[in-house]
């Protein structure tokens, strides 16, 4: 029976370590959400800027590309408050179908402004830890997921403790909860929704240097498919529901990775709708959803 | 624009319409970019449809891709001409639209978006995937027959014409049920779905009545298109080809039955003119800009221009 344990505990591993990713990418729009009500699909772009970023620092300075974490985080902060400056400020209160139509407009700039940029090819890195595996309970486990899983749990951490603890991290917490009360206390609500969708920006980049280490391919298009995973785990999760984020990215990176262990590979990305259809069937606020509104 | 003249401005484009192949000649050419051109204003006219209930989907290549392969394979299993087989094949389109329609009426804008545009790329994964690789050709694609067959340019002119009819019949029937009951309905639960239920409207099905017209006549279009290439693929289900209708209607102007049919000619003439210019990527991010532009600066679309040069006008007379 061991050897069936570790398959599973091998498999599962796999779903914590592709979880990450989508956490970020979800706990990003959760956090954009929760301040503006705005849901950015351009939001797959940001995880391939910072994939890019990554690749760029790396092939210019040769650095372990772990640490390029410095580098892609703040560059894709940047970006994002340029871009909720310039696009979603004006158009903020106009409309739901405008802010949406608006990040599709987002889509086609940032792909094709990559491609112009980083060519269309596909790249890849070589992590310096790829071919070291240590084991855990008897399983041989890449270092690379453990330092992934191990980096988005410090993330998280980092992430909780300014929500938690800061002034900002409060002033934010607060504008999510109630806009209107939020300006009644002084609070600069524009200014948050700046923060909030650099954080956003920000916690894609992360992603998107995890992507790049782990030794996945990427290309300028390669952002809309994880786009759609994290999008998944909002609605499973709940909009809005940081917890419901990550309950949501461990369920879909494990029930992903043991379809494509049982029913076949290309399954994989139709296995994470499959759960939303059921979710939504049941319960169309989402596991943790407090309301429709 | 008051609504009569933007009617006029209709049987105006119609008789243009009528007329451009006398001009255009029998260059095959301009005629193929003029048929692409009639089928997607059928395609964004369809979209549009959509939103009139305050819906709006970012993936409609799921429907026009379905028409394209319920059609193709139909005229293929039962060897019927293809513009009847059109019709039968977006059948295909619409189930699919009652189905995702089911799941999204209840759901707001956001979760709506998010389901449709995850429907197309579910779609595609299941084409090609193994299990169903056999029917539809997996990446490869399937043959479909021509619309005319044997190409040139008079059967690309009979097939302009015929595109065209079809096209207004799309649209009549559109302006039809907008001004019934229906698009009343549609309207209120646009404008305020909480009154629209007081006043005893079940947005539910009107919702899901708007998904299945909607998915339908996109899978018309795209079952057109196919039977015009002659073949189909599963990058029918991009996000391009759900992306484009949007790009149309918002910049023609969303909620109107003329915002489709502008904004495609436009952005049409737009795009061919860039690639004139050699551009590959840079037509993209400019189209991606002129969108952003549109939404910020002209949310009414093209169609409110006239409008607005006016406005500008009065105010400097004052």
């Amino acid at each position: 029976m061991t050897g069936g344990l570790d398959i599973v505990l091998q498999v599962g591993i796999w779903g914590l370590y592709a979880g990450c990713i989508y956490i970020l990418l979800a706990i990003g729009l959760n956090l954009i959400f929760g301040v503006m009500k705005v849901v950015n699909f351009a939001h797959g772009e940001f995880l391939m800027l910072g994939a890019y970023v990554t690749f760029t620092f790396y092939a210019i300075s040769g650095f372990n590309p772990y640490v390029l974490l410095v580098a892609s985080v703040p560059i894709l902060i940047l970006i994002g408050v340029t871009i909720e400056r310039l696009c979603f400020r004006p158009i903020l209160g106009t409309g739901k179908l405008n802010e949406i139509f608006i990040s599709i407009g987002l889509i086609y700039l940032i792909q094709n402004a990559a491609a112009v940029i980083w060519t269309d090819e596909y790249r890849i890195i070589h992590s310096p830890f790829e071919s070291i595996t240590i084991s855990v309970f008897g399983v041989n486990l890449p270092l690379d997921y453990l330092i992934i899983i191990i980096t988005t749990i410090l993330i998280l951490i980092g992430l909780y403790l300014f929500l938690r603890k800061t002034r900002l991290g409060k002033a934010m917490r607060a504008t999510s909860q109630n806009r209107k009360g939020a300006m009644l206390m002084g609070i600069n609500v524009e200014k948050m929704d700046m923060i909030s969708f650099g954080i956003g920006a920000g916690l894609a980049g992360a992603a998107g240097t995890l992507w790049v280490v782990s030794g996945q391919v990427f290309t300028p298009y390669m952002g809309s498919i994880p786009a759609v995973k994290a999008f998944a785990i909002i609605i499973i999760g709940g909009l809005g529901s940081i917890p419901g984020a990550i309950v949501g990215g461990i369920i879909l990176g494990l029930a992903e990775n043991f379809a494509i262990f049982t029913i076949g590979g290309a399954w994989k990305d139709a296995i994470s709708f499959l759960i939303l259809i059921v979710v939504l069937i049941f319960k169309p606020t989402g596991l943790f959803g407090e309301s429709a509104e | 624009m008051s609504p009569k003249v933007r009617d006029y401005g209709l049987v105006l484009m119609l008789i243009v319409a009528g007329l451009v192949p006398l001009i255009v000649g029998l260059n095959p050419y301009l005629l193929t970019v003029l048929i692409l051109m009639l089928i997607f204003i059928i395609y964004s006219s369809a979209w549009n449809f959509l939103t009139y209930t305050g819906q709006g989907s970012l993936g409609h290549a799921a429907f026009f891709g379905l028409g394209g392969y319920g059609s193709a394979l139909i005229a293929s299993w039962l060897s019927l001409p293809p513009f009847a087989a059109v019709f039968i094949g977006a059948g295909a389109a619409a189930l699919a639209g009652l189905f995702i329609g089911a799941i999204c009426v209840r759901l707001k804008e956001w979760f709506l978006a998010m389901v449709t545009f995850g429907f197309a790329i579910i779609i595609q994964t299941l084409v090609v995937s193994r299990q169903f690789s056999g029917i539809t050709g997996g990446w490869d694609g399937i043959a479909a027959a021509r619309l005319m067959p044997g190409g040139g340019g008079t059967n690309l002119l009979i097939e302009y014409y015929a595109i065209l009819v079809i096209g207004v019949m799309v649209i009549v029937i559109f302006w039809l049920i907008l001004r019934s009951k229906t698009g009343l309905a549609f309207a209120a639960i646009r404008e305020n779905e909480l009154e629209a239920r007081a006043a005893g409207i079940n947005p539910v099905k009107y919702r899901l009545f708007a998904f299945l017209v909607s998915a339908y006549f996109s899978g018309v279009a795209g079952a057109l298109e196919v039977h015009h290439l002659g073949y189909i693929t599963p990058e029918i289900f991009g996000v391009d080809i759900s992306f484009w209708p949007i790009i149309y209607s918002i910049s023609g102007g969303l909620m109107t039955l003329a915002g489709p049919v502008v904004g495609t000619i436009a952005i049409t003439i737009v795009w061919d003119g860039l690639q004139t210019f050699g551009l590959t990527y840079g037509r993209f991010i400019i189209i991606g800009l002129l969108l952003i532009l549109i939404i910020i600066f002209l949310p009414k679309g093209l169609i409110s221009l006239p409008d607005r040069i006016r406005e500008y006008r009065d105010k400097r007379k004052k």
